[in-house]
């Protein structure tokens, strides 16, 4: 310290022209401090957390000692014992592997069709495929927009809600699942792959297309290629999300595990509850295994760089050093396979991915003859009779001015509930994704990057439980449904918007916290190697390096999710959390579909709200 | 070189009757400024012209004119007899499969391997079945094998293209342009963004390659020296207009010195 200052007094003499540096260096400081005017998104958005917090009402009830129902105490302790205890018995193993078969054929069969339907849905919204095959209509463009606007409605309605739809059209039907899964994802598939599409780099494309050739052959040759390993990464994380979805409509009769643990949850059945909870933590947790290994083996990007890219404002990194070095590793042994082989021979094939390829077919094929929709009611005249009929009870929509202020104040307590979600949410995913990265406390990890791993595992030990177990944490929340988790919430809390916050970001944060803790696997470690190598303690480095590198993605990551969990308050609002949920619900099973036209609406226009807000703040991380 | 379907021979037009490329009175602006203004030039078939100049002086704009990726603000572009800005779409793609051009910064399709990447040069000829069949199962692998063996990188057929050297990617987009079997290649800046030693031997595979094969070749080129060992004919572009055109051997130093001064503020001329 000290000599720091003498070298300054040595150096700097004032009365000569370091006078100018200081007014420059002053007038560069003002603007520093200056509160920028996009920052004041973030002011307004912790007013908004704190104004969703005193609505939702538990400030008053906290200060009068009444947030918690301390009667429904026996019950949370009958349920968290029951968890060492899950019933084992034959005949309900056999239903729970009966159950878990079922979520997961819904969870495959739902992907398969979202997956086709966006992947045409993207290409013909793309702008790329429009421009490239008729070069010279550029009004047709807009028919690229025009689908795209098409697909923001049933992008902005919940899986459930379409399911309720469904059921009212087919009857307990599984095309009732399938189609509530396909037709949103489809949508939401169909905006990713279009936006991967367009951010592809076009160099090659043009290159070949002024070469002469045909705009078709240029496009698949020239672009599909390129946006290849993102359209993959991405339809993986689809299937994730259709698994949890597929467990939540469940709960509204699709059968599966969602059902059946809604049955053992009403009845108050909670060795069964554990059972079936075990079952969908084994099966997601499987899958999130399996896709990721999938994912690093195909050298695909992860989801958070993913989504982030597809909205371009925001900071991502290109190609994480880990990911590429894995490649290169992966790319020497395949060299290696290729030179031995003879040289003008095939490529040597990758078997283990060619058997995936073939035991993904299969599982295809099995889902869906296990499911047995009904295929032919599409064509029969049944359901778009009914449609036709729902169509015109809605068309007089009027609403009265009382029923609009109910709207109004349904709306506000939706908005809140989903800005406590995510707050919660991503506070706690982004603590815990520190803890599940398992490069951050290890030796050798992004912390310490210059010591060496200690020889004895057990040394270690502790730091490798840590890692598991908030991993397993992470797992449990988002292995369970949203609902599931409200109806626990409703032990010891009074029903309203707070246990359905709760719920929503327990769900949340496992996704976060997951997500979030691969993006701090995938981190650079040069910077923090350049932190330590002059000698910056552990807990510096943090805040220097890892934190600052981190937290604008995980940020932006997070204000996406925000509008996911706007969509999901609609699945909480089911069992009792209040908001345009649950009025949604009430509609739909009353029939009143003029209400349900004008409570959607609502509900659409404040997604899109949501959405406009999240993309503003979302520009102010760039 | 019959080895390459030539679609040049099943052309009715004689080309050795017709110049490569003509450019008159040829003038292009990006909003208001001048990027080139009032070129005229002809490039017989079989010439080797290197266009040379400091960055700026619109060489790279002059080749995206001649291949068609823009069309001139002014004046006639003919390539091959034809003139570039009065054809039909199908007919620009026709003489666009005569024209191969290689880029600085390559352009390939990173994420293909390289025999896909070679035979991306098949592709204004392949229909469009052939091109997708061709992705699943790569087809015609012997004469893509072939160009990889002349460009001198024949072990890396099957490499993923991202994981080659720069060289080593300007060597199979030059294997492209082969198979491709243009009757014109044009070369943006091809050895810009290698090192001495890859430059040479890079060059040294134009020079050669265009020689046995017959073909017309238009390179922008950094470095004169290139330019007067490997070409037979120098063009200086200046500011976006020809300060001079001349056979290699007749280009002098003066004439260098001219083209890379430094720029004199316009005002100060008048």
């Amino acid at each position: 310290m000290t000599c720091w200052r003498l070298s300054i007094n040595a150096t700097f003499q004032p009365g000569r022209n370091h006078d100018f540096v200081v007014m420059q260096s002053s007038r560069y400081l003002a603007s520093g401090r200056r509160m920028e005017r996009r920052s004041l998104w973030w002011v307004a958005f912790g007013l908004a957390i704190a104004l969703a917090l005193y609505s939702s009402g538990i400030v008053q009830s906290a200060i009068q000692g009444e947030l918690l129902n301390l009667g429904g105490w026996s019950l949370v302790q009958r349920f968290l014992a029951a968890s060492l205890h899950p019933d084992l018995s034959s005949e309900f193993v056999r239903l729970t592997l009966n159950a878990t078969g079922v979520t997961l054929a819904f969870a495959v069969c739902g992907t398969v069709l979202s997956l086709g339907l966006g992947f045409v849905g993207g290409i013909l919204s793309s702008e790329v495929w429009w421009q490239t095959l008729f070069p010279t209509r550029p009004a047709l463009r807009y028919l690229g927009q025009g689908v795209q606007f098409g697909l923001a409605i049933p992008r902005a309605i919940h899986e459930l809600i379409w399911g309720l739809l469904f059921v009212n059209l087919f009857g307990l039907d599984p095309l009732v699942g399938l189609l509530a899964i396909a037709l949103p994802f489809g949508a939401i598939v169909a905006k990713v792959f279009s936006d991967i599409l367009d951010e592809t780099p076009r160099e090659p494309l043009h290159a070949l297309i002024h070469s002469g050739v045909p705009p078709l052959s240029a496009w698949l040759y020239g672009l599909l290629p390129q946006a290849l390993p993102n359209l993959l990464s991405y339809s993986f994380y689809r299937f994730e999300c259709s698994l949890r979805a597929a467990a939540v409509l469940g709960i509204i009769g699709a059968g599966g595990l969602g059902y059946e643990i809604f049955l053992s949850l009403q009845s108050l059945r909670y060795e069964q509850l554990w059972t079936l909870f075990y079952a969908l933590i084994l099966l997601n947790g499987s899958v999130d295994m399996a896709s990721a290994a999938l994912r690093h083996r195909l050298g695909a990007p992860t989801r958070l760089d993913l989504n982030l890219k597809s909205r371009s404002d925001i900071p991502s990194q290109e190609l994480h050093p880990h990911e590429s070095d894995n490649l290169q590793r992966q790319e020497a042994a395949r060299t290696e396979r290729v030179a031995r082989s003879a040289l003008m021979g095939r490529p040597s094939t990758d078997w283990s991915l060619i058997g995936a390829a073939g035991a993904i077919a299969l599982l295809i094929i099995l889902c869906f003859s296990s499911i047995g929709a009904d295929w032919g009611q599409l064509m029969t005249a049944t359901p778009w009779e009914r449609l036709g009929a729902i169509a015109q009870e809605t068309l007089p929509m009027t609403v009265s001015r009382a029923e609009l202020q109910t709207l109004a104040r349904l709306a506000g307590q939706t908005l809140s509930m989903s800005l406590l979600a995510i707050a919660i949410a991503s506070f706690g995913g982004i603590s815990l994704s520190f803890l599940a990265a398992h490069n951050f406390l290890q030796p050798g990890g992004l912390l310490f990057p210059s010591r060496r791993t200690e020889p004895g595992i057990f040394k270690n030990l502790r730091r490798w439980l840590m890692v598991g177990l908030s991993r397993l944490f992470l797992l449990l929340c988002r292995a369970i449904p949203a609902p599931i988790w409200a109806l626990v919430c409703l032990f010891v809390l009074f029903p309203g918007i707070f246990p359905g916050a709760i719920a929503l970001a327990i769900h949340n944060l496992g996704i976060l916290g997951r997500l979030m803790a691969e993006g701090v696997e995938n981190l650079d470690a040069k910077p923090l190697q350049a932190l330590k190598a002059q000698g910056t303690t552990a807990p510096l480095v943090f805040l220097y390096g890892v934190l600052p590198l981190c937290l604008p993605r995980f940020l932006a990551y997070s204000l996406y999710r925000w509008e996911v969990c706007m969509r999901e308050t609609v699945i909480v609002g089911l069992v009792g959390a209040g908001g345009l949920g649950r009025l949604l619900t009430e509609q739909l099973s009353s029939f009143d579909y003029s209400g349900v036209m004008v409570t959607l609406s609502f509900f659409v226009a404040l997604t899109f709200g949501v959405d406009w807000v999240s993309r503003q703040m979302g520009r102010s991380l760039r | 070189m019959s080895f390459y379907r030539s679609s040049a021979a099943q052309s009715p037009l004689r080309y050795d009757t017709v110049p490569a490329l003509e450019l008159s009175r040829v003038s292009h602006q990006f909003g208001k400024f001048e990027a080139l203004s009032d070129i005229s030039l002809r490039v017989e078939a079989g010439e080797r012209v290197a266009l040379v100049g400091s960055s700026g002086a619109g060489k790279s704009t002059l080749l995206r004119l001649m291949n068609g990726t823009l069309m001139p603000a002014s004046g006639e572009i003919w390539v091959l007899g034809q003139r570039l800005d009065r054809l039909s779409h199908k007919r620009l793609r026709g003489v666009q499969q005569q024209m191969g051009t290689i880029y600085q910064q390559f352009h390939l399709i990173n994420s293909l391997r390289v025999v896909h990447n070679v035979n991306a040069g098949h592709l204004g000829r392949w229909p469009f079945w052939k091109a997708a069949a061709s992705l699943l199962y790569p087809l015609d692998v012997k004469i893509a094998a072939r160009a990889l063996e002349q460009v001198g990188i024949p072990e890396k057929l099957f490499a993923r293209t991202d994981q080659l050297s720069g060289g080593e990617q300007q060597r199979v987009a030059l294997a492209r342009v082969l198979v491709q079997n243009p009757a014109l290649i044009l070369a943006d800046e091809p050895i810009a963004s290698l090192d001495p030693e890859l430059s040479r031997s890079m060059m040294n595979l134009l020079r050669d390659l265009t020689t046995e094969l017959g073909k017309t070749l238009i390179v922008s080129l950094h470095s004169v020296e290139f330019a007067r060992s490997h070409c037979d004919r120098l063009i200086g572009l200046r500011q976006g207009q020809i300060l001079f055109d001349a056979p290699a051997t007749q280009v002098s130093d003066d004439m260098l010195e001219a083209l890379y001064q430094r720029d004199v503020p316009a005002r100060s001329q008048s």
